[in-house]
């Protein structure tokens, strides 16, 4: 199998990159029609594929699960999730003949083997779906052509997934259809239908295709959301302690303070995030963020590139073929960081002391949201998917470390995020060291000790329109109208 | 120079008998000295006969009230009417061979009174100077009101008992009633009887809530929350509202009234070996009320998500619900459309941060939270709501600000705004302090007047009743 995205021609690369489209509720309006009375199998039943079944069914479709033999035979987790709820299980053998839609939801790394399980079992014209393209476009993986496949990925962990439905809701969900494998024409209906199926309709659907979906969510998961976090999580932390601050205080600050700041960039965008800091410290933070930019610009393209030319696919399928040995070394050294071993401490530390004593973190934010954002557009992907695979997931990615630190968030991301997570750590925190030995408990850890608020007119007035006319937040202020409603929730 | 008494006024578990009309039961209750108390409740709570009891009327058959005052001065309407009636008597009485005015009102005034001086300058007050020489018992009832105002005040009581001295006052002689009352608060203990809230004077600091011949509540008019709820409590209770209509545009789907709503066959709820619930059979028919009890671990929670959906083994059991046999291609909202519920866990899993009013609003959605725009009248239901709840001037107040008990109201309401044909109420009032206990099931029983929802009240005590029900399943731990 080969690169799939490196064998079409640069116009059609391009074509596809910039795929992405913000779509009308009206257009959802068959519900889930296409669907109706269709048999459903899912593979895999994980925290998407039990969740998203259950939204299924309670959507009114028809849902069961294939699960291997051996999962059957010895009553693993993922058989207990689906038989617990009711549903039926079986085979791929005797499920997948009989399937007009056939659901894989497991993990990247189990695509290749599965699909190749699945594909000869599965009936004239079905339809495969995934929530990831990786096995497509970095993979290559050659769909037989008879079947139709599609791409439905909601933008959230399965439990929110499930969560958001009960309540009448739903989260943000791409869909994609791979052109090369549309034989009916009815990819797109599918997909729709399946969207409205899992409540995501009700949140806003992006229709993309499998290639922009994967090149920026890989670029966008392994800089800004979870590299950018994990980094500067531990140079913050071993700062703060080098001056002097109280470990527990430090630890505390920086594992709830990415989930508050980022609180203000989900309502508001990178202005608001920063509008939350004082006129002196808003300088400061803009200040250290174009900084950052300079310094980290680099690396970004770098990712980047590897993401478009398939090295980092490779190179990670490599780790894949040696039982995942730089993974599980990168996640056990990440487990020994101090900031991971450091329980936060028992001290109250309010909403906008968050702020006043973050500015760095701030800054780091500010500079990876439109350093991810600016790199992508810059290859050709659009702005739309660029701001979700930057900015909007960026809180997600929060939520999860102030859940239980960088531990919970390599935990919940996928494998595939985790590794590209490792590489943008191993490879900034020694870019950035030189900048950290100038900063100081001003700007990490005590907040500015100023005598007045007093800054300079001009300057403050070029910073808040440099702040505003940045690409992101236009295109933000534009995609948050759209999900007016969901400012409501998550 | 007046001054307070010292004692306090206790009650102790006292059951007092009014001529067998009435009886006051199990009074538990302190008034202490420079306290000033308001005492309401419902017509026919008793309020008025625990304040005839501190002026020494009705017959105490069990338990001790001590440190009462001799000298009492009390208004009322029954003693007004006893006054009367005693004044008609002297008429019937009178043998002499002369038409018999009466007793004249100077006399109910100034005779035996402990202060003429304050006696005058009230009867000017009042405007009653010309009517000084006429009968007492030709004056209008307002007239003889102020009589009896004047006869209490001027007696230099040490306790004074006023039950609604305000009904029927004009506005003047209500201010200057009020002001005078303030102006004796340092020396003269006060309670009041009122009906209305809005009448309170700003000096009162205690307020005692009777219900069913019961002293249920007092509240510390400093504890501002208490004092609001209970503000709510009596105006839920008082006031003639009815439940607010349905929204027309909203109508639900027709059900055929010869089907039951939910039947149960053989229901069973297991996890790997554990059974939770065992074959249950279960039918409630439209307009059947029921109430669910069984303690905790018995299944209540799982049976009452198989009905609405929420459970995942709704659709390996044979359920049939509003129409729909479970597992045929139905989604859930055609169920939760027909459904309204309110438990504990639906409390806490609303936590959005939303107004009170799109709380109610989201009623008609089955969301929690609001994801589309409401309509104007979606809007105008959830005012009409919102006025019935007493929480009118708090429509645009963050829901996840409000207190526990206000939180609970609204979620009743936002079950009942669709009028759904089954209210599922699932310990409605668990974690609620016995006023918003009260409260809820006020709430309840407004509700429960309306015809077209069957009610399912859970609770695990078995004999926690709410009128009008009167089919039981009990569920037992397996």
């Amino acid at each position: 199998m080969a690169n799939y995205f490196n064998t079409l021609p640069l116009r059609e690369q391009l074509a596809e990159l910039a795929k992405c489209r913000f779509m009308n509720s009206s257009e959802f309006s068959d519900g889930v029609e296409a669907l109706k009375g269709k048999k459903m199998v899912v593979i895999g039943c994980g925290a998407q594929g039990l969740n998203q079944g259950l939204n299924l069914r309670d959507s009114g479709l028809d849902v069961s699960y294939a699960l291997r033999p051996e999962a059957i035979a010895q009553k693993r987790q993922s058989w207990k999730n689906a038989t617990e709820n009711g549903f039926v299980v079986g085979t791929y053998e005797d499920l997948i003949p009989t399937a007009d839609v056939v659901l894989n939801l497991t993990p990247d790394k189990q695509h290749t083997p599965v699909v190749q399980a699945v594909m000869p079992l599965m009936k004239q014209g079905a339809c495969l779906s995934y929530s990831h393209g990786f096995n497509i476009v970095e993979e290559g993986m050659k769909i037989r052509e008879d079947l139709t496949v599609i791409m439905v990925a909601p933008k959230c962990p399965g439990s929110e997934v499930r969560a958001e439905y009960v309540r009448g809701f739903g989260v943000p969900t791409l869909i994609a259809v791979h052109e090369d494998n549309d034989p009916k024409g009815e990819g797109l209906a599918l997909a729709k239908a399946y969207a409205v199926g899992t409540g995501g309709h009700k949140a806003g659907v992006l229709m993309s295709s499998f290639i922009a979906e994967v090149k920026s969510d890989l670029m966008g998961e392994q800089t800004i959301l979870c590299g950018m976090l994990q980094t500067g999580s531990i140079l913050c932390f071993d700062k703060m302690v080098e001056e002097g601050i109280d470990p527990g205080y430090a630890s505390r600050l920086i594992q709830f303070g990415w989930e508050t700041i980022t609180e203000a960039l989900k309502y508001g965008g990178v202005t608001n995030m920063l509008d939350r800091l004082s006129n002196p410290a808003k300088i400061k933070a803009f200040d250290l963020s174009e900084e950052l930019k300079v310094i980290m610009r680099p690396l970004y393209n770098k990712h980047q590139d590897d993401i478009i030319s398939g090295h980092f696919s490779q190179t990670m399928m490599e780790d894949w073929a040696n039982d995942d040995k730089n993974l599980l070394q990168w996640r056990a050294d990440t487990a020994e960081t101090n900031f991971e071993k450091t329980p936060a401490g028992d001290v109250e530390i309010s909403e906008q002391e968050f702020f006043d004593n973050g500015i760095l973190m701030v800054a780091m934010v500010k500079a990876g949201v439109e350093l991810a954002f600016e790199t992508m557009t810059a290859a050709g992907i659009i702005a739309e998917s660029a701001y979700y695979e930057s900015l909007h997931e960026t809180p997600l990615i929060a939520n999860t470390i102030a859940r239980k630190k960088l531990y919970e968030m390599n935990a919940t991301i996928s494998d595939t995020a985790e590794y590209g997570c490792y590489l943008y750590n191993h490879a900034c925190v020694p870019l950035l060291a030189d900048f950290m030995k100038d900063i100081k408990t001003d700007v990490i850890g005590k907040g500015l000790s100023v005598e007045d608020n007093g800054v300079d007119n001009k300057r403050l007035i070029e910073v808040n329109a440099a702040l505003r006319s940045h690409p992101v937040e236009a295109v933000g202020a534009v995609l948050r109208g759209h999900m007016a409603d969901m400012k409501k929730i998550v | 120079m007046d001054s307070l008494r010292l004692d306090n006024i206790l009650f102790d578990k006292v059951t007092v008998n009014f001529d067998d009309r009435f009886t006051l039961s199990e009074i538990d209750w302190t008034i202490e000295p420079n306290q000033h108390w308001v005492i309401t409740g419902t017509n026919g709570s008793g309020k008025s006969a625990l304040a005839a009891v501190l002026a020494g009327v009705g017959d105490i058959e069990n338990g001790t009230v001590t440190g009462l005052p001799k000298n009492v001065g009390l208004v009322s309407f029954e003693a007004q009417a006893e006054l009367i009636a005693k004044e008609l008597k002297k008429d019937d009485a009178d043998i002499m061979d002369v038409i018999s005015l009466g007793t004249p009102v100077h006399e109910m005034i100034f005779d035996n009174c402990r202060d003429p001086e304050l006696a005058q300058t009230l009867v000017e007050k009042f405007g009653l100077s010309k009517l000084l020489d006429r009968a007492f018992r030709k004056l209008s009832t307002g007239e003889t009101r102020k009589v009896m105002l004047i006869r209490a005040l001027s007696s230099k009581p040490d306790l004074l008992i006023l039950d609604e001295p305000f009904d029927g006052l004009d506005v003047d002689t209500l201010a200057m009633l009020q002001a005078h009352l303030a102006s004796i608060i340092d020396t003269t203990p006060m309670i009041l009887v009122l009906n209305r809230f809005d009448e309170m004077p700003d000096f009162i600091t205690h307020v005692a809530y009777m219900d069913n011949g019961k002293l249920t509540i007092t509240v510390d008019k400093q504890d501002e929350n208490a004092f609001n709820e209970l503000y709510q409590l009596l105006h839920l209770k008082t006031t003639d509202l009815s439940v607010p209509e349905a929204d027309p545009a909203n109508k639900l789907p027709a059900l055929d009234p010869s089907q039951p709503l939910v039947k149960l066959n053989k229901a069973t709820i297991q996890y790997g070996d554990t059974v939770i619930v065992d074959k249950l059979d279960w039918t409630i028919e439209q307009g059947q009320h029921w109430q669910l009890s069984g303690p905790n671990g018995s299944g209540k929670t799982g049976v009452l998500s198989l009905i609405t959906g929420d459970h995942p083994q709704c659709y390996t059991n044979d359920i049939f619900v509003f129409g729909f046999q479970r597992g045929n291609g139905e989604s859930i909202w055609q169920i939760k459309q027909f459904i309204g519920y309110v438990s504990t866990s639906l409390q806490w899993e609303y936590r959005v941060s939303t107004s009170c009013k799109n709380v109610i609003i989201s009623g008609f959605y089955d969301s929690i939270g609001m994801y589309t725009k409401a309509t104007d009248n979606q809007k105008k239901i959830a005012d009409q709501w919102l006025e019935l709840l007493g929480m009118k001037d708090r429509a645009d107040q963050p829901f996840n600000k409000l207190s526990y008990g206000d939180q609970r109201l609204l979620l009743i309401a936002r079950a009942m705004v669709k009028h759904p044909p089954l209210l599922i109420l699932d310990e409605p009032c668990l974690g609620l302090d016995d006023m918003n206990r009260q409260l809820v099931l006020a709430l309840i029983e407004k509700i429960c007047e309306g015809k077209e929802t069957t009610v399912l009240y859970v609770n695990h005590h078995a004999e926690d009743q709410i009128k009008g029900i009167e089919n039981y399943l009990g569920l037992k731990k397996n």
